[in-house]
């Protein structure tokens, strides 16, 4: 246990005595993230300013066999930036400047701590869009987001952040500094490293700067809501909507539970008698957002949609969005240990996802809310229990064992968005099989030959 | 040392980290443990026993949070933050861990001899007939600035001001004493009939805590609630004032009151939009006094936006805010003045005069 003197001697004359940590009580904020139940300590806390000085570290450690967790914000969902053997967490929250937006080129170049709200803002002043729009933006980090593939609520449309990512800035735990991509759209020059790279969950390079791209911003964007007497009607209707041709920026889904508890919380007026409701949103020009609102209006009342409403204005679209985004914390009030999971199936047998989830649910006599992102398919069943009482966690645990391999069965997956970690590490050879799981730890290997970065996630 | 927090407090917090950004003390450190969701994580270390009151970091972080519960409004899990840290002052400041000032400060606001001879002997107010409502006077206030209440009983005909108040025991709750805190509000409630209206948003979270959200109304609170419309205008060289507020955080983040004031100010002046005025300005109860240097570290970029906006005033609905911007602004030789909510409002009806900002050009721009 412990780093050494030396060690800590040496962190200091990198980033400096204020930026390193040692004594327990400043270890203990760092010993979890947004992952409930994981808790690791780490030895040291570091504070890097500079991309030099992150690569310094890593040799360091590289050479002393010190494991090295990098960490945004710390508000994944799959304890990925659990420290649990040790070692250093590295926090690159000050490294948050905005080097550059470019409205002609689109893009944006920032440090990784930048958050994602205050990147959005940036683009907004010049009129563009950050696309990529996870609920937690503003806390989480751009380099976070990258790291972890973040998903959001405008995916149908727009995608996750890879679609984004055009070129980083990578350090290697060997310390060398690579760029890879750049400002291009189009770049076939050599093994896309910058996709490598994106969802890697800090386990083959710590990202530095990030290049992203950036769209004009909409015109207009609305928001409407259809209610269902169930989630079987709401997945028909999902499906007819795809088949129409209408790609929505928005299609998200909440069951009945989800829907009492975010009412409860937020009293937005949403209908408590309905079995599921859809959210769907649209942006673009102010006739092509109206008409496709309306279409989707349409098909959803001839799939037995119970009501239909479109926003009348900018706040009540606001309002809907914010409905989706406050699930989670408004299923959390409900007890005192919510265990929120992320996984995907086709999209049209997301309906039949959600039912066997209850199934699984009843089985083990745990209570499960359902909500996600029904344009992708990609479902949040989220457990709420009494922290205190062991037996139910425990049980919500062996639930989620099997929500994942109906996922897997369904030819879906463990995760659409919060990555894998160490939480779902055990679950990830399913998905994967034998042989790319000795391929994932082949490539790790060859970027972090001391197996030092992030150890106990992906491709360890 | 276990099970030191209400289970039911702490179990709440699912560690989003939502709150960081509205943080003061995060905005200045950007270390963990001195954020909302990292000092929860050190509560939760010293239930499990993991660390104890005498760990350095522990102590140091009970009194580096201001305890202006900006994390509350923004936690999506509704985490009472302010709740959680009485308790852990409650274990953290007892017998020679108690800050010396805060505990000098709580004697004299406990004992109503001792608050007059603060005060100067001045009672500032005759008790009136008891009625449906009446007015509460802050214990430092009354000593600090009395002609606060005097101007927010100009602007209440008919409240009754009953004499030898007492404390609220705010001071005493955000202290490390929330027992003896809980006890003096309650007597205050038995002593004053009807709504209590106060001065001082700290005063009127801590009473509304412990007496119920309907028995106390903030000023600006209570004279929007019951029809007031502020009348006349405040002028400044021959023109209307420009005016910034500086919200209280405790009014705002504990009772959800920041709309009234800006309603208020309006009426009788242009309210100026000041970047950062909803967070803490540094005075925190005790806390400029407990910490000077990082009460200034808080203070000095919010008084830069409030120069910066070109304002005439800055109004304060809190006598500790008051007292912050007002050394602050002189410090600096400023020529924004900093008043209080009764005093803009009282002056625009012509009651009371306030002190003319100063005029630019003794300053290079
Ligand atoms: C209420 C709530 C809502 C959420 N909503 C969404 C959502 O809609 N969509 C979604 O996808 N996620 C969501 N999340 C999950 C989480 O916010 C995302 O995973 C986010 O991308 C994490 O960013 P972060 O900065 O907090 O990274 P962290 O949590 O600090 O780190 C996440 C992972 O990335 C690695 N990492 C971080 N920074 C770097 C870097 N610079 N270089 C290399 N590796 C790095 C870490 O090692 C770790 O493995 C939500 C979380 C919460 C609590
Ligand atoms: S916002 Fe609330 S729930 Fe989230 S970390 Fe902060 S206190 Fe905890
Ligand atoms: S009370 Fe204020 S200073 Fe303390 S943790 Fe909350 S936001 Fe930060």
């Amino acid at each position: 246990m412990g780093l050494g003197q030396d060690v800590i001697v040496e962190l200091e004359a990198i980033v400096g005595s204020d930026h390193v940590r040692t004594a327990k009580g400043d270890l203990e904020p760092y010993a979890r993230d947004a992952t409930p139940l994981f808790r690791g300590v780490p030895d040291a806390v570091v504070w890097p300013r500079t991309a030099d000085e992150v690569a310094a570290v890593l040799r360091l450690a590289t050479r002393r066999g010190i494991p090295v967790v990098p960490r945004g914000a710390g508000s994944n969902l799959s304890a990925g930036t659990l420290a649990d053997r040790g070692g250093i967490v590295l926090v690159l929250t000050r490294m948050t400047s905005i080097l550059e937006v470019d409205a002609d080129e689109l893009l944006a170049r920032v440090e990784a701590g930048v958050t994602t709200a205050a990147l959005a803002e940036a683009a907004a002043a010049k009129g563009l869009l950050y696309a990529p729009d996870p609920g937690s933006r503003t806390v989480s980090t751009v380099g976070g987001n990258v790291a972890t593939c973040a998903g959001g609520l405008r995916g149908l449309k727009y995608g996750v952040t890879r679609n984004y990512v055009l070129g980083a800035t990578a350090v290697l735990p060997t310390g060398e500094i690579i760029r890879t991509g750049g400002r291009l759209w189009k770049d076939v020059a050599g093994y896309d490293l910058t996709r490598l790279l994106t969802g890697s969950e800090g386990t083959l390079g710590v990202l530095t700067e990030l290049t992203v791209a950036l769209l004009p911003m909409p015109a207009t964007t609305n928001t409407g809501v259809a209610y269902f007497p169930s989630l079987a009607d709401a997945g028909r209707a999902v499906t007819a909507v795809i088949a129409d041709g209408i790609v929505p920026a928005t299609l998200e889904f909440l069951d009945a539970k989800c829907i009492g508890a975010v009412e409860d919380y937020a009293h937005l007026g949403l209908r408590r008698d309905a079995g599921a409701l859809l959210l769907f949103g649209d942006d673009g020009g102010a006739d092509a957002v109206e008409r496709s609102l309306t279409r989707i209006g349409e098909l959803c009342t001839r799939h037995r949609a119970m009501e239909v409403t479109l926003a009348e204005d900018v706040a009540r679209s606001e309002a809907l969005l914010a409905a989706r985004r406050c699930s989670l914390p408004a299923l959390s009030r409900l007890g005192t240990l919510t265990i929120l999971e992320d996984a995907t199936v086709p999209r049209p047998r997301l309906a039949e996802m959600v039912g066997r989830i209850d199934e699984i649910a009843e089985r083990y006599d745990v209570s499960i809310a359902t909500f996600g992102h029904a344009g992708d398919g990609n479902l949040h069943p989220t457990c709420v229990v009494d922290r205190h009482d062991e037996a139910a966690a425990d049980r919500a645990h062996k639930a989620f064992g099997d929500i994942f391999a109906t996922a897997i069965d369904m030819e879906g997956t463990i995760t659409g968005e919060h990555g894998v970690g160490a939480a779902k590490l055990p679950y990830l050879q399913a998905r994967l099989g034998a042989d790319q799981m000795a391929l994932l730890r082949r490539i790790k290997a060859a970027f972090d030959p001391a197996g030092i970065l992030n150890p106990g996630k992906l491709g360890s | 040392m276990t099970n030191l927090f209400d289970p039911e407090l702490l179990d709440r917090c699912i560690s989003c980290g939502f709150c960081l950004p509205a943080c003061p003390t995060y905005a200045l450190t950007g270390d963990e443990g001195s954020s909302p969701r990292g000092r929860i994580n050190l509560m939760r270390a010293l239930d499990t026993g993991v660390l104890d009151v005498d760990d350095p970091r522990v102590r140091e972080e009970a009194s580096f949070c201001l305890g202006c519960r900006a994390c509350e409004p923004v936690c999506p899990a509704g985490v009472q933050y302010g709740q959680l840290l009485e308790t852990w002052r409650d274990l953290q400041w007892t017998g020679r861990h108690r800050p010396v000032v805060a505990w000098g400060l709580m004697t004299v606001a406990a004992r109503t001899s001792l608050l007059r001879l603060v005060g100067l002997v001045r009672r500032p107010a005759r008790g009136a007939a008891a009625g449906a409502t009446s007015l509460m006077l802050g214990c430092f206030e009354r000593g600090l600035f009395p002609g606060v209440s005097r101007a927010a009983r100009r602007l209440l005909p008919g409240v009754a001001v009953p004499a030898d108040q007492g404390c609220c025991g705010a001071l005493h709750a955000h202290n490390g004493q929330s027992h003896q805190g809980e006890e003096m509000a309650r007597r205050l409630g038995e002593q004053l009939p009807g709504v209590i209206v106060t001065t001082s948003g700290g005063c009127a979270a801590h009473l509304a805590t412990v007496l119920g959200r309907d028995r106390v109304h903030e000023l600006s609170e209570h004279l929007v609630a019951t029809g007031v419309t502020p009348v006349g205008e405040v002028r400044v060289d021959g023109r209307r004032a420009r005016v910034a507020l500086q919200d209280s955080c405790h009014l705002r983040n504990g009772l959800g009151v920041s709309a009234q004031p800006r309603a208020l100010i309006s009426a009788v002046a242009d309210l100026v939009a000041v970047p950062g005025e909803a967070s803490c300005c540094g005075a925190a109860g005790t806390y400029s006094m407990l910490r000077p240097r990082d009460s200034r570290r808080v203070l000095d970029p919010k008084l830069d936006a409030v120069e910066a906006a070109g304002v005439d005033y800055v109004v304060a609905v809190n006598p500790g805010c008051l007292r912050q911007l007002d050394t602050g602004l002189r410090r600096r030789r400023s020529r924004v003045r900093a008043v209080h909510l009764a005093d803009l409002l009282a002056d625009a009806a012509g009651g009371r005069a306030l002190p003319r900002p100063r005029r630019r050009a003794l300053r290079a721009r």
